[in-house]
């Protein structure tokens, strides 16, 4: 075992104390990149998630997400943001020490049995604003909000996690990828190829992660990205030149058909007028005009009532034990923290769309991709 | 690394972080009277409100103000802790091998590292405008740089090498990765594994904080607010901007950035292009004549670098790496009897811990069925299955 008494460099020792501070106990979940292990504070029995990064692997050193993640969650400190409690590296792997967390949002929707009222829904829109608002604020970009990136701690608390994607806000005039956000929940614009953009496609991602809560179902499941777009213009009308300027001349424009305006409330019956509008303004074609984080935070949605469920009495994510009998099926937690700390690829699961047909699978996670390479260019 | 106390640091110029949205909205609406906010309404809300974020300004809030921000004193101290705890370290090195070796060794001090370190902080421009790297590429690596050698010695790490590593992982922390081996070969007589042993150590080194808040960002926001003062012609200070620019870079080489927020580096480099243009500005911004004296220390600090032989001294850093050569941590170079015996110390403690855990596993009782079975033959070589095979957690190290 090494011990501080070994000959060793103080960059080294102070390495070896932050790895000694933790343990491992069981592994809860592997993907391509990271294997995800519950652990222990030892000095507070405080419970943990350690996300080990295989670095070992690539050629070109530290990859990309996990550069992005430690940087960002290093400088991002929010009770609606998941906590990065340390940072260790040992021989090939580089560790990071995460808040644990039971759940994420994803589970919650899926699971039939739990009842949301409407007190709940916004509870977890407000605090995903405002860990969003943060991220904003601190120029941040988070390109990958979905359900299963909003985890939630067992006091009710929603964290916006997995940071692989994230990226600061480009100076004017730099490119950035527009091969970001999972398909459903990706805004039109970079699904036209746009490479100048801000923190509007995060808010399209909330406006869809809102309406997934109404509807308990994916609002925009497009199976490719082109169907994608049809889905869009399917469920809010093809926009008009005057909704939202010049997008016919965006880099990867594409006709797909002309589809009429269906008012909101025709699918959600249940939702008060506020917010029907306040989801509207989320799903503003135009970039320029979708409403912002902070606006979205002093929306009348949230001063009407009902009033935001504490975090505390919300509905609790019914968690499957981590060392099941069986093979773990994707439906269980484990299966469901794995996927929202590793890059694992998205399960498989039927799901009925919210216009009806049978949607295949989940549109797989993007982090793989070395998706900035051309960003600068 | 030490914390800096906050009374310590003055961020001057950074503005105060504007009120959580949702409790400024409820008491404008109430103060408005628009819209009827019962009490119970924020009083419900209230809890969600985030109650430490509030206070703080988001320079406060990060790495650099946190981990980065020195006194002077405490900015020599570290330095020569570094420097002594490593002479002391390679003595012991030199004397394990034969005793009395170590006499007559002309270490290195603090002051002759960061000479060194200097010169290579310097050739990082060079290296930038070759690869078309942003100035925040060339920031970010500089600052690594500075920062690795405050916990680390040229007499461990030569700099050329790590200036590399740096500059490789700065492209990648900010958004503008290259690959290893276009990387390497277009830097003469590096192989990617210069770069690449080196990146842990480095990012170890920064305590893997990543993101540095730049002063010529700051340079940008200056300059705007400059335009909005009355009687100010955009081609007049178009000039001034330029200077500014030069007077950050040249900032760059020195220990600014340890020492002063970046806001006050760039109005540094401000007051030392206009001194009348930035004196107005800082009347605007209403700062006090004592806010204004980091201001000017910064502009001193980037004078004297200007001085003549102010910037890098030749004569002292080719005399530093003439007597590296000799005063080298032994067990830092492949091949010499102190580094293979370090080596297997490291090694013998990994064999140790991997013991330990396998006892513990078989403890446990998770190894009492091999699926695999017991034995392997293949043709006449008997080899037997590694007991953990198939079973590992993958926690080796």
């Amino acid at each position: 075992m090494l011990t501080e008494d070994t000959p060793m460099d103080s960059v080294e020792k102070e390495n070896l104390r932050r790895a000694q501070k933790y343990t491992k106990d069981a592994k809860v979940g592997e993907g391509a990149y990271a294997v995800v292990y519950k652990g222990r504070e030892i000095a507070t029995g405080r419970q943990v998630a350690i996300k080990k990064i295989k670095v070992g692997q690539f050629k070109d050193g530290l990859d990309m997400s996990a550069v992005r993640e430690v940087k960002y969650l290093q400088e991002l400190h929010h009770p609606n943001v998941i906590e990065l409690l340390d940072v260790f590296s040992s021989k090939t792997n580089l560790n990071l020490v995460l808040e644990f967390l039971d759940g994420d949002l994803e589970m919650m929707i899926n699971d039939k049995t739990q009842k949301f009222q409407a007190a709940d829904m916004k509870s977890w829109m407000v605090m995903t604003l405002r860990g969003l608002e943060f991220c904003h604020r601190n120029h941040i970009l988070h390109r990958d909000l979905k359900p299963n990136n909003l985890l939630l701690a067992s006091d009710g608390q929603l964290k916006l996690a997995d940071f692989g994607l994230a990226r600061d806000f480009a100076d004017p005039g730099l490119k950035m990828t527009c091969q970001v956000i999972t398909r459903w929940y990706r805004p039109p614009e970079l699904l036209f190829g746009c490479r100048y953009y801000s923190g509007g496609g995060d808010m399209w991602s909330v406006g869809c992660i809102f309406a997934e809560l109404m509807l308990r179902t994916p609002y925009l499941p497009g199976e490719s990205d082109v169907d994608q777009i049809k889905t869009i213009f399917r469920a809010l009308g093809t926009p008009t030149e005057e909704e939202w300027p010049g997008y016919t001349s965006l880099p990867d424009y594409v006709s797909v058909g002309h589809f009429p305006k269906t008012p909101l409330r025709d699918l959600f019956t249940a939702a008060s007028s506020e917010a029907i509008n306040l989801l509207a303004k989320f799903l503003a074609y135009d970039p320029m005009r979708r409403i912002s984080a902070r606006e979205a935070l002093n929306h009348a949605y949230f001063f009407q009532a009902p009033n935001a469920t504490h975090h505390s009495r919300l509905p609790k994510c019914k968690i499957v034990s981590t060392e099941p009998e069986e093979p773990p099926t994707h439906d269980n937690a484990k299966m469901d923290l794995m996927k929202s700390l590793t890059a694992g690829p998205s399960s498989g699961r039927k799901r009925k769309s919210s216009i009806g047909h049978e949607v295949v699978s989940r549109p797989p996670a993007l982090r793989h991709m070395d998706v900035d390479k051309h960003e600068s260019l | 690394m030490n914390h800096i106390k906050q009374e310590d640091i003055k961020p001057a110029l950074v503005q105060e972080e504007p009120k959580d949205a949702l409790s400024l909205s409820a008491a404008t609406l109430t103060t408005n009277g628009k819209k009827e906010v019962k009490k119970e309404d924020v009083d419900v809300v209230k809890p969600l409100v985030r109650e430490s974020d509030g206070r703080k300004s988001l320079w406060q809030g990060s790495s650099q103000y946190r981990h980065w921000m020195f006194s002077q004193e405490m900015l020599l101290k570290q330095r020569t802790h570094t420097n002594e705890t490593a002479v002391t370290a390679i003595k012991r090195a030199y004397e394990a091998e034969e005793t009395g070796s170590s006499n007559g060794i002309e270490f290195i001090n603090a002051q002759e590292e960061y000479a060194l370190v200097k010169l290579y902080v310097d050739k990082i421009s060079a290296l930038c405008d070759h690869f078309r790297w942003t100035e925040e590429v060339e920031a970010t690596a500089m600052t690594y740089l500075k920062r690795f050698y405050l916990k680390n010695t040229v007499m461990d790490w030569h700099p050329k090498n790590v200036m590399l590593t740096a500059l490789f992982l700065a492209a990648k922390t900010t958004n503008q990765p290259i690959s290893l081996d276009a990387y390497t070969s277009a830097i003469p007589k590096t192989s990617p594994s210069d770069v690449l042993d080196l990146e842990f150590l480095v990012a170890q080194s920064l305590s893997f904080e990543f993101a540095v808040w730049p002063a010529f960002r700051a340079v940008w926001g200056i300059w705007l607010d400059l335009q909005s003062l009355p009687d100010t012609r955009p081609e007049a200070i178009k000039d001034i901007l330029n200077a500014a620019r030069e007077h950050v870079r040249t900032a760059r080489l020195t220990d600014a950035e340890f020492l002063y927020p970046p806001s006050q580096i760039a109005a540094g480099a401000f007051w030392l292009a206009s001194e009348t243009l930035t004196e107005q500005w800082a009347k605007a911004k209403g700062l006090t004549a004592s806010e204004l004296e980091p201001i000017k220390e910064v502009a001193r600090m980037i004078e004297r670098e200007n001085e003549p032989g102010g910037r890098i001294n030749i004569e002292l850093v080719r005399d530093v790496d003439r007597r590296l050569r000799l005063c080298k941590n032994p067990e830092k170079i492949p091949g010499t009897n102190a580094y293979k015996r370090k080596q297997a110390a490291a090694e013998a403690a990994a064999n140790e811990k991997r013991a330990k855990k396998l006892a513990a596993e078989q403890q446990a009782g998770s190894m009492d069925v091999d699926v695999f079975g017991e034995k392997i033959f293949i043709g006449d070589v008997k080899q037997e299955a590694k007991p953990d095979l198939g079973f590992s957690s993958g926690d080796e190290d």
